[in-house]
């Protein structure tokens, strides 16, 4: 009877201190809107003004349009639907990717994927679109549909020591739960509009970040394999991530933990 | 070395003469402490941070910053000015190894 | 025209009269290589020469109570003064009392300022208080603090 009710209370005290714990855990509002505010003084806000200088020496909005067979007044509503099927290139490619060929197009040097220059292109070329609408449309054509396709099994596909996929942490399911200290994002969510918010600033690594990039950097620290920046599967993999967010508003350049 | 990039934003946008605004100064730097440690060599990164921000109004000094290691990468430093008219507003900021960079914006009341 | 400007000028360092110390105090002195240490106590000392410190609601202070990360830790400082020549702050000081250097930032202000403010992102190496400490033109020191707990993230 005696070690009933010492359990009970012991189990009680587990119950209460969860409770507490978990007010530790959480951020109040007013905490939230601290960072929300950090928005406004961005440093990746620099970066992007480096973009700026970087795309116009090398590539320019003419050229860049004529590359991808639009008008230059409709580069921003264009850059919204990326990934895209772009003709010159015969399949799908990621922003990024449509820079190298510009580059190449210029008879300029073409930066790696993961270079700053890259970067920071990308990042410019994207804020183009702010206040647009994430508007990639994965049935536009076969090569899309093929992509979306793709893009779903990557992320859905179990692999690495741990058997994990993308979608043991990212899907609507996990909305509450928590790795370590931090939220779990549902990339699908509207408030965390994830395509249309990279490039972002890392504050945790004080630089500018890519989607693909990013995902790389999941990868790493859940133990599975790196997908190789501009591989097929991982093009195919921010295909499924930024279809997940259409219709979300572009803001770049976004700010991150 | 690059030269350090600088952003100056005055808040709000409009603002008349007695009316006083804010300054934020944001510089990209890497704020090294120290004692992070080169991931590959293990040898320890030196310390490289800026260490002194002026602000000054018409080449009058009105607020000097003596900085360390502490504040976060590519830094922002804000305070508030009371305008007391059409000027140039300089900020001066220099790091520990010297590398210093000169910012400035004109301050145009309305009104 | 150069008489005017010359006046201008002497008007200019007239109003002046309050300079910010040129002079590197103790709370000021850093080593070139770095990195800088100094302890939370010889940090105050440092800065008020022994004086006293006196918390104050004069002096508020906006921090995150849980930062979601230890590298970026918003800050915001504003102290109650009509910054007027006669009666203003001197100096804000930032400390982050558990991190190697404790010292952040020193701000020396000036009545043109209109406010005593200064805002900043700080890292922050784990949980603990920072600190702002007020260097009134009366020579009083006074203070604030707030604890900051710093959670370690998620996935990378």
């Amino acid at each position: 009877m005696r070690t009933l009710s010492i359990s009970a209370a012991l189990v009680c005290l587990a119950l209460l201190s969860s409770v507490h714990a978990e007010e530790k855990l959480s951020m109040s509002d007013a905490d939230k809107a601290m960072y929300a505010e950090l928005l406004e003084n961005n440093p990746a806000e620099m970066e992007v003004g480096e973009g700026e200088q970087l795309f116009n020496s090398l590539i320019g909005s003419a050229a860049y349009a004529k590359m991808l067979g639009v008008k230059e007044k409709d580069l921003p509503k264009t850059i919204a639907g990326f990934p895209r099927y772009v003709e010159p290139a015969k399949k799908v490619v990621t922003l990024s990717q449509s820079l190298q060929m510009a580059l190449a197009n210029q008879g300029k040097e073409v930066s790696k994927l993961e270079s700053p220059e890259i970067i920071k292109m990308t990042a410019y070329i994207k804020s183009l679109a702010n206040g647009q609408k994430t508007s990639i449309d994965v049935k536009a054509n076969a090569h899309m549909k093929e992509m979306m396709a793709l893009g779903q099994q990557v992320f859905e596909e179990r692999r690495g020591g741990r058997g994990l996929s993308c979608n043991n942490c990212h899907s609507a399911d996990i909305v509450g739960q928590r790795l370590r200290m931090q939220p779990l994002p549902d990339l699908g969510a509207k408030v965390t509009a994830a395509a249309g918010t990279w490039p972002a600033y890392r504050m945790t690594q004080g630089q500018m970040v890519t989607l693909d990039k990013r995902m790389q950097q999941c990868m790493e620290n859940a133990l599975l394999a790196k997908i190789p920046l501009g591989s097929r599967e991982m093009v195919a993999l921010e295909v499924y991530v930024t279809n997940k967010t259409k219709g979300n508003a572009i803001q770049i350049p976004g700010l991150k933990r | 070395m690059a030269e350090m990039k600088t952003l100056i934003k005055i808040k709000p946008k409009d603002y008349k003469a007695g009316d006083i605004v804010k300054i934020d100064f944001m510089a990209m730097h890497p704020m090294e402490t120290g004692m992070r440690k080169n991931k590959d060599t293990g040898e320890l990164i030196p310390a490289n941070y800026i260490d002194e921000v002026k602000f000054s109004f018409n080449d009058k000094l009105i607020t000097k910053m003596v900085i360390w290691e502490s504040l976060s990468v590519n830094p922002l430093m804000s305070i508030s000015f009371k305008v007391p008219g059409a000027g140039t507003l300089k900020v001066v900021a220099k790091d520990n190894k010297g590398q210093s960079v000169e910012s400035t914006t004109q301050i145009t009341p309305k009104g | 025209m150069e008489r005017r400007s010359f006046l201008k000028g002497f008007g200019a360092a007239a109003a002046c009269a309050i300079a910010i110390p040129q002079v590197v105090s103790a709370a000021d002195e850093k080593k070139n290589g770095g990195p800088n240490e100094m302890s939370y106590e010889t940090a105050v000392s440092a800065i008020t020469g022994g004086k006293a410190l006196v918390a104050s609601a004069k002096v508020k202070m906006e921090a995150p109570e849980i930062a979601e990360n230890g590298a970026v830790v918003p800050v915001k400082i504003t102290v109650d003064s009509p910054m007027s020549e006669k009666d203003y702050v001197k100096a804000i000081h930032v400390l982050a009392s558990k991190n190697g250097n404790v010292r952040c930032a020193n701000i020396y202000l000036t009545p043109a300022n209109g406010e005593a403010y200064f805002g900043t992102r700080i890292k922050l190496g784990g949980t603990q208080d920072v600190v702002a400490i007020a260097e009134m033109s009366d020579g009083t020191f006074l203070s604030t603090k707030q604890n900051v707990k710093v959670t370690i993230g998620g996935c990378g």
